[in-house]
């Protein structure tokens, strides 16, 4: 990207020739954030989240007079964070083995508040991981897929349905199936974005917002009254039917009978792992992260933008769509007519995490963990109502989320006005030769 | 005049795939009232027809329009063979023409003004994806208005300051910072539907708004009411539909018929040759933008004020994002992007009807009009061209 | 020729971080002159006309014009001195109108607020009609000829009044008998009383058109001389501080069979217009074969069907033995295709990628950086600083950004990685586009040597001397066409003349 006080580069000579002649709407994504993300560290990123968090205080208090330092101590309290602040000796056993090794926090409390909440976050983070991944994976190609809410939905529904029939399977083939469906009807609604750009350079923005209007009310249709995914027993609720025990996820940490953290957290953690590996130690990470910074120099080079186009997409639609796969079958177990709408929001959450984690894996991991925090310590059952109301909160939460986008979008700027003056020096007298 | 106008018709291999678009249309209306034909047979056939046409322009080379004409040849053979096979009945509810055409323009109304903003904006180069938040802040902040102030003009000009407040945060962190446009349009949209919210349960808590508020009046013209089909559609409109109308005329007047609109285009489409004749390339899309936040804002003030007159968090449900759509697909011109909003409109005003066909079926038809946009957008933007600066961020030395 | 100075400048210096790219510049233009401001690029020339046209703000120094101090802050305020330019990369409008883009900014009105077009259109004739600059107000800008768009923009200056008209590189795309009807069009202004500026780095069209000469080099004034008298050798030496080979050392070409070979190639742009039309030829392995030609004459699709990244309408492409035609981007590459793309930035270099990753670009998905799609960083990095050794790139290591290295060097990068891959037919467009002088010297060197290893090389470039110096065979390519094959000692006049349809006048 052009640096401030050098001219552009100078392109073509000659006839004034128009150089659009349809395709590419708007510039790709990824070559603006390229900057960020070679720039790396920690402190722009914290500086964004600090400036949203005091400009989200400020409205706290312009608005309702309440003490916003009060206010996020109890989002933190909410969010279960807390129970990180109680530090003694204890043990940990490992998972699958019977090994202990000594661990500072007590993971025996299944049943205080905090741990309670810390579990709620928990469960949160795990379709934030993965929704940010997403939008990550194809922020890397220079797509924008805000379609993460429909790509979560169409794996929701297929997890419902195939958790719910087909009786008899042993467990770990029943939710692998119902799993592995989610993820790959995900990353078909996403390719058809993929496709449309592809094929005919449909913009991703307009084509998957429109896609997620259209799994919203097939949603609903399924589900609600008369639908044909409708349960079996209750005819005047509009609620799928639970999936059966069997598809249902181990339970890591927390009582069973309240929602507890689910083995699908390793899910995460290993998406998080493939999502490096994947673009940075394959041909396919190779083409993508290509394309992504210059589509140009790519086809140029043999590389072909469309097909990598459409492979974006799917990938990005296929951790989508297990990150509502996973929700189902990890502790949500059913859909009704309200949650299309409403959980499916999360997915949105996710453009803010892999914004913020500059759509790099180490990133994307610490920024889910921040606004898995905020979403659970602003929800109605654990904020406290008598500091804050949560109705506000969670509007509060859209907001810092939205400051925390708006300001990713200029702190590049901030970057390249900060530091490396190495690279402008070479950029200006690069463009000065004319 | 007349042979300009002549002139600007398709023509040749062009005018056989209009017509067999319009043809196709034609198979899926002979089943509806008034002619109600009831053998499949028929619109089967004018569909066919429609089908043919289409595959012999595309022949001729002319491929996008072809298309068109296959694809709407093939909708209007199943939709009309499945009118065919509803009710007489059915048909006469849910197809009432004019209540259709008024609901149809009731709907379009909002997607009309942000249309139109986003063609100023677009056409001066910065692409605004938050039309939708411009269009939500406008319809709260315009309810919000009319309450407390009293009045429904003060209303609107509260929406219009909210439109042009969020413009003003788009358009700093685009012409000034030179951030990335499409992310900073889907940040407004996050702040104002987290803001809107927030003011919504801050100021009106559970209850919602309430429900007396001074309202947009509708325009009577008491003289129109007795012509057929005429009256009932236009003889009592809300006053924005009218100003709607009159923003389209507007729009396209100022954008290719004055200097200002001149200048918007340069900037829009070169920049820097507009920058070294003198004008300012930022004050330019400072106001193209807060221009398509106000009118953007104004749409949405229809919708609570005019329309439903009451607030629900997220009423915009996309709409600002189908009105971008329309911009695309009537390649950023105010006409083209008014048939479109029309179109979605009028799918819209269906959707609404159709619950008197088959009721959980209604809640499919609820996505009609994103299925709709969604096709536009698949079968246009690939050989449209915006304005060749949009996106891009400008550098001032 | 009066000897009043309509302009002055003082002691102008303009800095950009971490490079002073005026250093204190003296320069005087005399009322009806021609004065040429000469230098190799990153000199400072078009900084300097930048800051006349006020695009820049000089850090120090002063400007007069007539005398008087003016300050010069914006373009608006250049204009209203009476400054013109004609910028190097046109500043028009592609989809408007003649008449609409000279009127731009001062356009006139009927009942206050609505565009008065048949207004502009009469006033557009009038100034044409004065000026001798024929041009129809009605035309689309983008579908309009190189020569017909320069006098848009001439005009453009004239109607809002310019007294000095600085032209940025205006020969860089006409053709020579264009670029003379060109100076026919200065000296009628000069007449008129006009001033002009003409940058140029072209060293004889300098001593033909101009009465005074100013050279540049590394930001810093270095002399004033008139035309009359200067030598080329002397100009050049002026310009880069030493002794410069104008012509390329080689031994004669030795050519074996053919390589590359094109037969009844058609091939049509996004628009559907044909750019190339039944074109034919071949080139053998160890000579060059160079493509002149005016720009927009059909280069950028013959290469574009030649590399698979577009489909041509008709005809066979060859290379090697294998035909080709139809065939992708990417299996052309294999086919043992190498390209040296136009726009090293855009097209020939991933900037935010690393040079290892850029040297990769071809390579990456076969053994050994890779098996079955997983990649092997470590052996991109050893390829890659074998590569920038044997290439003596500077300004980098395997790890080091793309972008963050000059142009010389960044071209540097791109033809290791072609090379490195033994292509049969190596493509080279504008090769030396920006560049400095040692590293046109490094790229046409090393086109040679390619050449005497048996490689075919296309050569496609706007700059005839180039291609005069370095073809062993040159075709002429016009309007899609391929209108005559000269040997290397063939004129430059005999090749203008080739190049804009062999004696019959395009109507620019």
């Amino acid at each position: 990207m052009s640096e401030p006080g050098a001219p552009t580069p100078p392109e073509g000579g000659g006839k004034v020739e128009n150089p659009r002649t349809g395709g590419d709407y708007a510039p790709s994504v990824a070559r603006r954030y390229a900057l960020a993300q070679r720039a790396g560290g920690i402190v722009v990123p914290l500086l964004t989240v600090i400036l949203a968090f005091l400009i989200g205080g400020v409205v706290v208090f312009a608005t309702t007079g309440s003490n916003p330092i009060s206010t996020y101590k109890a989002i933190f309290e909410g969010a279960g964070l807390n129970w990180f602040v109680e530090i003694g000796s204890y043990e940990l056993r490992l998972p699958f083995t019977d090994i202990h090794v000594p661990f500072p926090w007590n993971v025996d409390d299944i049943e205080s508040t905090a741990a309670f909440n810390l579990q709620q976050t928990l469960i949160n983070f795990v379709p934030l991981v993965l929704t940010g991944l997403a939008v990550g994976f194809a922020f890397r190609c220079g797509l924008f897929n805000i379609g993460g809410q429909g790509q979560y939905l169409a794996g929701a529904v297929i997890a419902v349905w195939v958790g719910s029939e087909l009786p008899g399977l042993p467990g770990l083939v029943h939710i692998l199936a119902a799993v592995v469906a989610g993820a790959l009807v995900g990353a078909l609604w996403a390719g058809i974005a993929g496709f449309l750009k592809a094929k005919v350079g449909t913009h991703e923005v307009i084509s998957t917002i429109m896609l997620n209007w259209i799994a919203i009310w097939v949603g609903v249709f399924l589900f609600g009254l008369g639908g044909p995914l409708q349960n079996d027993t209750q005819p005047f609720v509009p609620v799928s039917n639970d999936i059966l025990d069997e598809s249902k996820l181990g339970i890591l940490w927390g009582d069973p009978v309240l929602q507890a953290l689910h083995v699908g957290f390793f899910v995460a953690l290993a998406a998080l792992v493939v999502y490096w590996i994947a673009l940075n130690r394959t041909t396919l990470g190779y083409e993508v992260r290509a394309v992504g910074y210059s589509p140009e120099a790519a086809r140029y080079g043999g590389i072909s933008v469309a097909r990598n186009y459409f492979l974006a997409m799917a990938i990005s639609g296929l951790f989508a769509g297990l990150a509502g796969a996973i929700d189902i079958v990890g502790w949500a177990y059913r859909i009704n007519t309200n949650d299309v709408m409403i959980s499916s929001q999360i997915a949105f959450v996710g453009i803010a995490v892999a914004l913020l984690g500059r759509n790099k894996a180490i990133g994307i991991g610490l920024s889910a963990l921040l606004f898995a925090s905020l979403v659970t310590g602003t929800s109605t059952r654990n904020l406290d109502p008598e500091i804050f109301r949560p109705e506000l909160a969670s509007n509060l939460t859209l907001l810092i989320q939205g400051l925390v986008v708006l300001f990713v979008g200029a702190d590049v700027l901030i970057l390249s006005l900060l530091g490396l003056r190495r690279r402008r020096r070479r950029a200006a007298a690069e463009a000065v030769s004319e | 005049m007349i042979d300009r106008l002549l002139a600007r018709l398709p023509h040749g291999s062009r005018a056989f795939a209009w017509t067999g678009i319009l043809i196709g249309l034609l198979a899926f209306w002979v089943a509806l009232p008034p002619l109600k034909i009831r053998e499949p047979v028929v619109p089967a056939a004018i569909g066919l027809i429609a089908i043919a046409l289409g595959v012999w322009a595309i022949t001729q080379g002319v491929k996008r329009l072809g298309w068109g004409a296959i694809v709407i040849g093939l909708l209007g053979i199943g939709l009309g063979v499945l009118a065919t096979r509803s009710s007489v009945a059915h048909l006469d509810q849910v197809v009432v023409w004019s209540a259709l055409t008024a609901a149809m323009l009731r709907y379009a109304t909002p997607l009309a003004f942000a249309a139109m903003g986003g063609i100023f904006s677009e056409r001066s180069g910065v692409v605004n994806i938050g039309l939708e938040g411009m269009m939500l802040s406008g319809a709260f902040f315009g309810i919000l208005g009319a309450d407390k102030l009293g009045s429904w003009p003060l209303g609107l000009l509260c929406a219009a300051a909210a439109g042009a407040g969020f413009a003003l945060i788009h358009a700093f962190f685009a012409i000034h910072l030179r951030a990335d446009q499409i992310v900073g349009g889907t940040a407004i949209n996050f702040l104002a539907l987290g803001l809107t919210g927030y003011l919504f349960i801050d100021v009106y808590g559970g209850e919602g708004t309430p429900p007396d508020i001074s309202d947009i009046p509708d325009v009577h013209l008491s003289f129109l009411e007795s012509w057929y089909f005429i009256g009932p559609v236009l003889g009592q409109l809300n006053l924005m539909i009218w100003l709607a109308f009159l923003t389209i005329v507007a729009t396209w007047l100022v954008l290719f018929k004055t200097p200002i609109g001149l200048r918007i285009r340069a900037v829009g489409e070169h920049p820097r040759a507009a920058d070294t004749v003198g004008i300012s390339v930022y004050k330019t899309r400072y106001v193209a933008v807060m221009l398509s936040g106000i009118l953007a804002a104004l749409g949405g003030a229809y919708l609570s004020i005019g329309f439903v007159n009451s607030f629900n968090q997220n009423m915009t449900v996309g709409r600002g994002f189908i009105a971008l759509a329309a911009v695309i697909f009537g390649n950023w011109r105010p006409w083209g992007a008014a048939a479109a909003v029309f179109l979605f409109g009028f799918s819209s005003a269906l959707a609404q009807r159709l619950p008197a066909y088959s009721e959980s079926a209604a809640v499919l038809f609820q996505a009609l009009p994103y299925v709709l946009t969604l096709i536009a957008v698949a079968g246009v933007i690939g050989r449209s061209i915006p304005p060749a600066s949009v996106g891009r961020p400008y550098q001032k030395q | 020729m009066d000897e009043r100075p309509v302009l002055e400048l003082r002691g102008i210096t303009k800095r950009f971080p971490g490079i002073v790219a005026n250093d204190g510049v003296d320069f005087e233009l005399r009322k009806g002159e021609v004065h040429a401001l000469l230098g190799e690029n990153g000199a400072g020339k078009s900084t300097l006309m930048n800051v006349v046209y006020g695009l820049y703000r000089p850090d120090e120094g002063d400007i007069r014009i007539n005398g008087k101090a003016a300050e010069l802050g914006s373009p608006k305020a250049a204009i209203e001195s009476g400054v013109g330019m004609v910028h190097q990369h046109f500043m028009l409008i592609p989809v408007m109108t003649v008449a609409e883009n000279i009127v731009l900014a001062t356009e006139p009105v009927h009942s206050g607020i609505l565009l008065d077009y048949a207004a502009a259109e009469k006033r557009v004739q009038e100034i044409s009609t004065r000026f001798g600059l024929a041009v129809d107000p009605r035309a689309i800008v983008q579908d309009i000829t190189v020569g017909q768009q320069q006098r848009v923009e001439i005009l453009k200056a004239l109607y809002r009044g310019a007294d000095i008209l600085v032209l940025d590189e205006p020969t860089a795309v006409l053709t020579p008998p264009q670029a003379q009807e060109l100076f026919t069009i200065i000296r009628s202004l000069t007449e008129q009383g006009k001033s002009i500026i003409f940058i140029s780095h072209k060293l004889n069209e300098v001593t033909e058109v101009a009465d005074r000469i100013t050279v540049l080099r590394r930001g810093k004034k270095v002399e004033t001389l008139p035309a009359a008298g200067a030598t080329e050798q002397g100009l050049a030496r002026l310009m880069v501080g030493r002794e410069v080979l104008l012509r390329v050392d080689k031994t004669a070409a030795q050519p074996t069979k053919a390589l590359l070979s094109v037969e009844g190639l058609t091939v049509e742009d996004d628009r559907g217009i044909e750019q190339v039309r039944d074109v034919s030829f071949e080139v053998k392995g160890g000579e060059i074969v160079g493509i002149a030609g005016v720009d927009g004459n059909g280069q950028t699709e013959l290469i574009d069907a030649i590399a698979g990244l577009r489909r041509s309408k008709a005809g066979k492409i060859v290379i090697g033995d294998e035909d080709v035609t139809g065939d992708s981007c990417k299996e052309c590459l294999d086919a043992g295709l190498g390209h040296i793309p136009e726009d090293r930035q855009r097209r020939g270099l991933v900037l935010d990628f690393s040079l290892a990753e850029n040297l990769a670009l071809h390579d990456y998905d076969h053994p050994p950086a890779s098996r079955y799609g997983w990649l092997y960083p470590k052996r991109l990095i050893e390829k890659a600083r074998m590569l920038l050794q044997e290439f003596d790139v500077r300004g980098g290591g395997p790890h080091t950004r793309a972008g963050g290295l000059s142009g010389g060097n960044q071209q540097k990068v791109v033809l290791a990685r072609e090379i490195d891959r033994n292509p049969k037919v190596l493509i080279a467009a504008q090769p030396t586009r920006g560049l400095d002088v040692g590293a046109i010297e490094f790229v046409h060197r090393r086109l040679v040597e390619e050449r005497d290893e048996g490689r075919g090389v296309l050569l496609v470039s706007l700059e005839l001397d180039e291609i005069l110096s370095l073809s062993d065979r040159i075709l002429v390519i016009f309007e899609g066409r391929i209108v005559g094959e000269f040997p290397p000692g063939v004129s430059e006049e005999e090749l203008g003349v080739a190049m804009t349809g062999g004696g019959r006048r395009a109507a620019a």
